[in-house]
């Protein structure tokens, strides 16, 4: 009768400790992998933001053959009209595309002469080391208020940047050649109003050469 | 008789009147609640800034405010809330220890109805503060470290001196400068360590960094204390003119110092507007507005020699 009680017991506490376990065994593996998956990716997201959003939305783009010659007369024309502001601050951005002829080519930049009959570089290229948030923030199609740790959102700008320095840049500075007539668009980031924008800085997304201006 | 009866009645109206008035006065003056300003630390001068002009902003709003000192703990952290959550407060403009250890808190706060706007440093939710008022730390140190490297070249050995490692300011500040300074492999960071966002701890650290390694070229600080401190440790090792130093925050002491040469450059936080565009928020939403932007980047500009003429006072001229 006693070894029935027990018994009875036993397997009372075992089914308690089934349903409802005191303790989990994960191997180390497991746990590593796990802590990875929850791991936000940035390159991941920017390879796949890239495709799938940031090439779609060039259509969106600012016209250059509009906003340059805005900039140049009236800035606070083209700011108002055609920029994205960046936070509370004085910096924002233009998203432009438009073509034009190669009037300068250097170690950091592809100068372009951008409205009609112009030899003077209106927009620039950067072709150098990438840096800042222009294709980040440029677009609007990225924001902060989705990522609970700045730090993910922040990794997001290298990572563009990134697969600009190894998808965009190689094949635009080896076929660049001055008087060549090229395409491109892309995001530019201004600091202030006081910032030279004769050329505008543009990190590009999308370069083609021998497409008419 | 009657003159005495006139008399005493335009007396009793006098008084009455006099009483009306005076009460009505006192309601007007009368606060409209009570709002709780939590400071990470006071042993800063910045978040004594940041504290200090949120308190007085709400106070010209017409609120009672109290400032908490949570001296970088998060067990005095989560006292102060439980503290204000009893008291009645009707928001909390807040700067967070700990990115993930000051949710609790938030959430505590939430749960009880109370609004919370983090100023300065983030917590890692979208969900827990109402907003966040957050210095874009990582942007600027992208421009601190272009000048980086502009200033100190592209080859040489040089330190880092880390804030509080919980605090995701103290990161977006490294990573920031390093996704420019990692690209020229000639630069050799040598040493990297944190000083805790301290004056006397970046002294201390900066102290030992030079004896292991006394031929560094710069040193990049994560707060302008330490950045101080670090310059301390120079001017006593008689190496102040060779080793470049830069900060981050927009401190007095360090504009000053910007100005005298003695420090290359730090980035500008604007604290004074952080702190009373948060006091403007949590009156906002006491007097019924709810959509707030969860998390709102504060531009940081780099202060220079060049343009140091434009810059005092936590902010610009």
């Amino acid at each position: 009768m006693r070894a029935v009680r027990w018994f009875i017991a036993i397997v009372v506490i075992a089914g308690v400790c089934w349903l409802f376990p005191l303790f989990h065994v994960v191997t180390l593996k497991t746990a590593t992998a796990e802590k990875v998956a929850a791991t936000f990716n940035a390159t991941q997201f920017a390879e796949s933001f890239w495709t799938n959003q940031l090439l779609p939305a060039l259509t969106k783009s600012s016209p250059a053959e509009a906003l340059i010659p805005l900039i140049q007369t009236e800035p606070a024309v083209a700011k108002k009209k055609y920029s994205r502001g960046a936070g509370g601050g004085d910096g924002y951005f233009y998203f432009v595309a438009g073509a034009g002829k190669i009037v300068a080519i250097s170690d950091d930049e592809i100068s372009i002469a951008v409205t009609g009959g112009s030899t003077n570089a209106e927009v620039s290229l950067q072709t150098g080391l990438i840096f800042g948030n222009a294709l980040r923030d440029g677009t609007g199609l990225l924001s902060g208020n989705d990522y609970p740790n700045s730090q993910d959102y922040n990794d997001i700008s290298a990572a563009l940047n990134h697969l600009v320095e190894i998808c965009v840049l190689p094949d635009l500075k080896a076929q660049a050649k001055v008087g060549e007539k090229i395409s491109f668009a892309g995001c530019a980031e201004v600091d202030d109003e006081t910032a030279d924008l004769k050329p505008l800085k543009v990190v590009p997304v999308r370069a083609e050469f021998n497409q008419a201006p | 008789m009657n003159t005495n009866w006139l008399k005493l009645a335009l007396a009793v109206l006098l008084v009455t009147a006099a009483m009306l008035f005076t009460q009505t006065s006192a309601a007007q003056s009368a606060p409209k609640g009570k709002i709780a300003v939590v400071v990470s630390t006071l042993n800063n001068p910045w978040f004594v800034v940041l504290g200090e002009t949120a308190k007085a902003r709400a106070i010209e709003l017409g609120y009672d405010a109290t400032i908490f000192d949570s001296q970088n703990d998060t067990a005095k952290e989560a006292a102060h809330f439980e503290n204000l959550i009893a008291g009645g407060y009707k928001a909390v403009l807040f700067n967070p220890t700990d990115a993930n250890g000051s949710i609790a808190n938030v959430l505590k706060a939430k749960a009880a109805g109370i609004p919370v706007f983090c100023i300065d440093r983030e917590i890692n939710s979208t969900n827990a503060a109402t907003a966040q008022m957050l210095s874009d730390s990582y942007s600027g140190c992208v421009k601190l470290g272009q000048l980086f490297v502009k200033t100190v070249g592209k080859d040489g050995e040089y330190a880092e001196l880390l804030g509080i490692v919980g605090d995701n300011n103290t990161w977006n500040r490294s990573k920031g400068f390093h996704s420019v300074v990692d690209r020229y492999p000639g630069l050799k960071m040598v040493a990297q360590q944190s000083g805790e966002f301290d004056r006397a701890k970046g002294l201390e650290v900066m102290e030992s960094i030079l004896q292991a390694h006394p031929n560094i070229k710069g040193v990049f600080c994560g707060n302008d204390s330490m950045a101080m401190g670090a310059y301390q440790a120079l001017v006593a090792a008689g190496k102040d003119k060779d080793i470049k130093v830069f900060g981050f925050d927009g401190a007095d002491d360090v504009v000053k110092s910007i100005a005298e040469g003695k420090i290359v450059a730090t980035g500008m936080q604007f604290p004074k507007k952080m702190a009373q565009q948060s006091a403007e928020f949590a009156d906002e939403y006491i007097k019924g507005k709810r959509d707030f932007a969860q998390k709102i980047a504060v531009p940081v500009e780099v202060v220079t020699k060049e343009n140091v003429s434009k810059y005092g006072d936590y902010g610009k001229k």
